[in-house]
């Protein structure tokens, strides 16, 4: 089975994607998976590096699973003074207490 | 309807892919990890190892001494201790003199009769999750600084990304729920490419990229598409 033309920009573009985003393949194809993609998580690695060549179907349900990631990811914030935990024990109200990496509220 | 036995597939799956080694294994590995850490830090100290779940309990813990067990059992127990805050707080702990320091009075109170005199203690970060901590006891005071925290965080990082592979207690748990939803929703996605197939006389390729356009089309998620398909007939073909 030969290359789709078009085959070598979208794999790169998915690669792009899939780091600016911070997902892993690991998660990629697990999501993929759920949408009932065919290949396994081995041959996603192998088609990621330009190893082996997929369908066009699966490789339109890889970037619709990178998609649909990225549209999940909540947008990051930049925090306000009094959303910063431990900085000003004082303003924080008694009682709440946070792990760092809780979302501000 | 059987119900498919999901928790003997995710244990399967999950050593398939070896996220789940035996307890066994794991105790190994934090013992192993504290002899090294003992063996590379001058003064011969105790050192130890504990591996906690979210709710700060321990799971699994080794140490080279029984002074350290000790020490640290007098932790748990009370719910106050370096390791604790350095597990907690996901920062390096430094006590130069445990008899001045009273960031723990009550676990400093305890520990008074024992030979523990400086500690530091380092989390055992996986990613952004905090696994347990690492400790180091010594019997004098003043052994400990920034140097050491630095050294002792190198262990922790390496360490600390074996085992959360190996550490197991939480694995299945999370397994199971990713793989309930794996199952459930690629088992939604291909009933609505069969009634796509049915419906319009093609293959399943086809009906799958049909789907693909309609998800893309609406904004959707392909599950999203899948479930409105599945769960409303058209009135025309009523």
């Amino acid at each position: 089975m030969g290359f789709d033309p078009h085959e070598p920009e979208q794999r790169s573009q998915l690669k792009d994607a899939l780091s600016a985003a911070d997902i892993t393949v690991g998660e990629l194809w697990l999501r993929y998976f759920s949408m009932s993609g065919s290949a396994g998580e081995y041959e996603v690695h192998a088609y990621l590096q330009g190893l082996i060549s997929l369908p066009v179907t699966q490789r339109d349900l890889l970037a619709l699973a990178c998609n649909e990631m990225i549209a999940e990811t909540p947008p990051k914030y930049a925090p306000y003074a009094d959303q910063i935990v431990g900085a000003e024990p004082d303003d924080v109200p008694s009682g709440e207490v946070r792990r760092r990496d809780a979302p501000p509220s | 309807m059987t119900r498919l036995p999901l928790d003997d597939l995710t244990a399967t799956i999950a050593r398939i892919r070896g996220l789940l080694l035996t307890e066994e294994k794991v105790d190994r590995a934090v013992s192993l990890l504290a002899r090294a850490i003992k063996e590379s830090m001058p003064g011969n100290p105790g050192t130890g190892v504990s591996l906690l779940d979210a709710g700060g309990k321990r799971t699994s813990s080794a140490s080279t001494d029984a002074m350290v067990e000790q020490a640290d059992a007098i932790q748990y127990s009370l719910g106050e201790g370096p390791c604790l805050t350095a597990w907690a707080s996901e920062e390096v702990v430094i006590i130069d003199d445990v008899h001045t320091d009273d960031r723990w009075p009550r676990w400093r109170d305890a520990v008074l009769g024992m030979p523990v005199r400086s500690v530091v203690s380092t989390p055992l970060m996986a990613g952004k999750e905090a696994l347990g901590a690492l400790k180091i006891y010594s019997a004098l005071p003043g052994q400990y600084d920034e140097s050491t925290g630095r050294v002792l965080s190198l262990f922790a990082g390496t360490a600390a990304t074996l085992l959360a592979h190996i550490q197991g207690s939480e694995a299945p748990l999370k397994m199971t729920e990713s793989l309930k939803a794996t199952v459930s929703s690629r088992d939604l996605i291909n009933r609505a490419c069969g009634m796509l197939m049915e419906r319009h006389g093609v293959s399943h390729d086809q009906a799958m990229q049909e789907l693909i356009k309609n998800a893309r089309a609406a904004g959707a998620t392909l599950v999203e598409v899948s479930e409105q398909l599945v769960t409303r007939v058209p009135p025309a073909e009523r």
